[in-house]
């Protein structure tokens, strides 16, 4: 008898299966959010052990085989190394604020715009729609390197490279929307030593993608309406600043993670702050940066033409501080604000930069 | 000062097909209603002598003039294919994050990606199915009505929750093996990377529904899956294409064909709503899948025998999967309701379930060219012979 005749007669079923499996007896209840990701964090099925020795990519509180291969060839494997307290309410969040850029952004609202305005705007859009492209591909490759031990942050991850996708589009989209197109990249994006892409650990890509990379592509977003020109980039900027927003958390409430639960870990961690805020400012990274491309497109968009850049370099440089004081607060909330009372910190010498 | 590169069109000019830039209109006001933070940037702002603009950025485009319109459905990823920003080319050679159309800036350190070949990951529809995905977004929380789950026997619900184990198992799979290789495509190809993110969400979704389901109704996780075909995916480096064979034809015709069964005999409107919406999902990946694998193997020589070796090998990697009982006994419980005829009337739903797969596999692989009668394996030709 073949293998599909195996259970087709009466007695026999093997189901010693049916001795072997997790917690039994498990009833989550929905809570007035639906039945979320926290609602079935209960039991053993709950908190995750502080290192995983699941290489298996056995769904968590499963019984485990004695037979399976350790086929995950996971990298990060303790605890430590990429949880956050509420993974599960942002990726829950991301799952009910996801739009579409074809549909939710008033594409009808965009009227023609003055040359050197529609020039400063695809200049952005392609700046943006270049960074964007890191922050999809870099969570990407750390997801598959997780145990699905830690699936939690691993779904907020998933959800990032998504909204990351959305952005990427939509920039793409207002481009090539209103009489322009694609411009000049700015090469800012390469994978060179310190770089988001290069980052051999997950923390230290977080500190740089998650806290001040994409931190400061949030207060520009936030800014959306100083350089929005019609209703559709107004939508634009307010609709991907929600995401970003999501992916700032996760940054800073990992890295507060790490610091109560691996503080052998901070002096390390202290290193890459320090290299992030050499970047912060004077990076290609940040649409604001001082002296790129992309900051002077902004500076032309904020004034209102190229013939009013020093007024719109005036708003800039008002934005450059915001990005500074969002960027100081958000290490404080990390348990990291240590270094701007004790020196460590170049951020108070680095804000004459932000004149530059 | 400013000057143009690539096509020669200049700003304000508009390449042949493309609406030309309108009269240029006055200059409107950079915002209208200034919220709070506006507000307080613009209090913020000191005096400062600035540097003059150096503006060499300006005018420097591949081509200037587009205006693409949104349509019936909005303005969506494939309407923006006009003029060179359509133009995909056969090999991407650029390492940088340059994005196709826009200026390459020179002396850019390359990022490194290893598939730079459009055979290697291209399909036609990837565009549209990315805007239908996000059009067709579900939320396992809110969107599946849990509130009608109602105790069963302990025999169907210990078997639901291990089929819902292994699905959970699946999609984990289907996350690691798609986010392995979504970092190392070339963003020449964007409209693929970009549906890829859907696919990596849409089984992170599929992990948390069946994972919500084994915990919800008074049972819990199962017996993990054996593993044979998950490791074949996940080691399947040969190349993406190997992959997308792997992980959305075979196993996703298996996953598709079973979710079918499943959602016709589900307990309740949950598992209904989350069995339909996961169809949904696994109709798009399988639709790219093939419409890959048909542009791989049309467009390099040697692709369709590659993919007749793969099959042979993975059809009978699937096969030893399928020796293990657990997945097949514990169908067998669902589709009768309960172990009293498990192994009779669910058996034989499982046949049924198992014949509608190789029939649907093969039709895939003969409408690819790709023969498969040359050792394609006993055990599941019988499921045809016992039609």
């Amino acid at each position: 008898m073949g293998e599909a005749g195996a259970a087709s007669q009466q007695g026999e079923l093997d189901l010693g299966w049916m001795k072997r499996r997790g917690e039994w007896g498990v009833r989550a209840e929905p809570s007035k959010q639906g039945l979320t990701l926290a609602d079935i964090q209960i039991g053993s099925y709950g908190d995750p052990v502080a290192v995983s020795d699941n290489q298996t990519g056995r769904p968590r509180g499963a019984a485990a085989r004695a037979t399976s291969m350790r086929i995950g060839g996971y990298s990060v494997t303790r605890k430590s190394e990429i949880w956050l307290e509420n993974a599960s309410f942002l990726y829950e969040e991301a799952l009910q604020r996801q739009w579409s850029s074809a549909t939710d952004v008033p594409w009808h609202t965009i009227r023609p715009l003055p040359d050197d305005i529609e020039q400063a705007q695809c200049q952005l859009a392609t700046f943006l729609t270049e960074v964007e492209f890191v922050a999809g591909d870099v969570p990407a490759r750390w997801i598959s390197q997780t145990t699905p031990d830690y699936f939690e942050p691993r779904q907020c991850l998933l959800a990032q490279v998504m909204d990351e996708s959305r952005h990427m589009d939509v920039f793409r989209k207002r481009a090539l929307a209103n009489g322009g197109g694609l411009m000049l990249t700015s090469g800012g994006t390469a994978g060179v030593v310190g770089s988001i892409d290069l980052s051999r650990d997950f923390t230290e890509m977080s500190s740089r993608l998650h806290i001040s990379g994409e931190g400061a592509v949030l207060t520009i977003f936030r800014m959306g309406e100083l350089m929005a020109y019609n209703e559709a980039e107004k939508a634009m900027y307010r609709l991907c600043s929600q995401d970003e927003a999501r992916h700032v958390a996760f940054g800073v409430m990992h890295m507060r993670y790490m610091s109560e639960a691996a503080p052998e870990r901070r002096e390390e961690i202290q290193c890459y702050l320090d290299e992030a805020e050499r970047q912060i400012l004077a990076g290609s990274q940040n649409p604001a940066g001082t002296q790129t491309d992309a900051s002077e497109a902004l500076a032309i968009l904020l004034g209102g033409g190229k013939d009013k850049y020093d007024e719109g370099l005036k708003k800039l440089i008002a934005i450059r501080k915001r990005q500074v004081t969002e960027y100081v607060k958000r290490v404080r909330t990390t348990g990291f604000g240590d270094r701007f009372d004790n020196g460590r910190s170049q951020l108070p010498a680095l804000m004459n930069q932000a004149a530059a | 000062m400013t000057q143009n590169t690539g096509t020669g069109a200049r700003p304000g000019v508009g390449p042949a097909g493309s609406e030309p830039a309108s009269a240029t209109p006055a200059t409107p006001p950079p915002f209208d209603r200034p919220n709070a933070a506006v507000a307080a940037a613009q209090a913020d702002a000191a005096p400062v002598k600035p540097p003059p603009p150096r503006l060499t950025w300006m005018g420097i485009t591949h081509q200037w003039g587009t205006r693409v319109k949104p349509g019936k459905h909005g303005l969506r990823l494939g309407d923006l294919n006009v003029g060179i920003y359509g133009e995909v080319p056969a090999v991407w050679n650029d390492q940088t994050r340059n994005p196709r159309g826009a200026v390459a800036r020179r002396g850019i350190p390359p990022v490194g990606y290893s598939i730079r070949d459009k055979a290697d990951l291209w399909a036609d529809c990837a565009a549209d199915l990315y805007e239908e995905a996000i059009q067709r977004r579900w939320a396992p929380a809110t969107d599946v009505p849990w509130a009608t789950l109602a105790s069963l026997p302990d025999d169907l619900e210990a078997a639901i929750c291990q089929v819902a184990t292994e699905l959970s198992q699946y999609a984990n799979v289907d996350v690691e093996a798609v986010t392995h290789w979504q970092h190392q495509m070339a963003y020449g190809y964007h409209e693929v990377k970009q549906f890829l993110a859907t696919v990596s969400f849409d089984a992170a979704r599929h992990l948390e529904a069946f994972r919500k389901r084994a915990l919800a109704n008074g049972g819990g996780l199962g017996l993990e899956g054996p593993g044979e075909v998950n490791r074949m995916i996940l080691e399947s480096r040969g190349g993406w294409t190997e992959t997308v064979l792997y992980l959305f034809v075979l196993r996703g015709l298996f996953t598709q064909t079973m979710l079918r069964y499943l959602e016709r005999y589900a307990t309740c409107d949950a598992e209904r709503a989350i069995y339909g919406n996961c169809l949904e999902d696994k109709a798009r990946h399988l639709t790219y899948g093939v419409d890959h694998l048909w542009y791989s193997i049309n467009h390099q020589p040697d692709q369709k025998l590659i993919t007749q070796q793969l099959c042979i090998i993975g059809e009978r990697v699937l096969v030893r999967e399928l020796k293990d009982p657990v997945l097949r006994e514990a169908l067998s419980i669902v589709f009768a309701g309960g172990v009293a005829r498990a192994a009779s009337e669910g058996a034989a739903v499982y046949r049924k379930m198992m014949r509608d797969f190789v029939r649907r596999y093969l039709d895939v692989m003969k409408w690819l060219g790709v023969e498969r009668t040359a050792m394609f394996p006993d055990e599941l030709a019988q499921y045809l012979r016992n039609d």
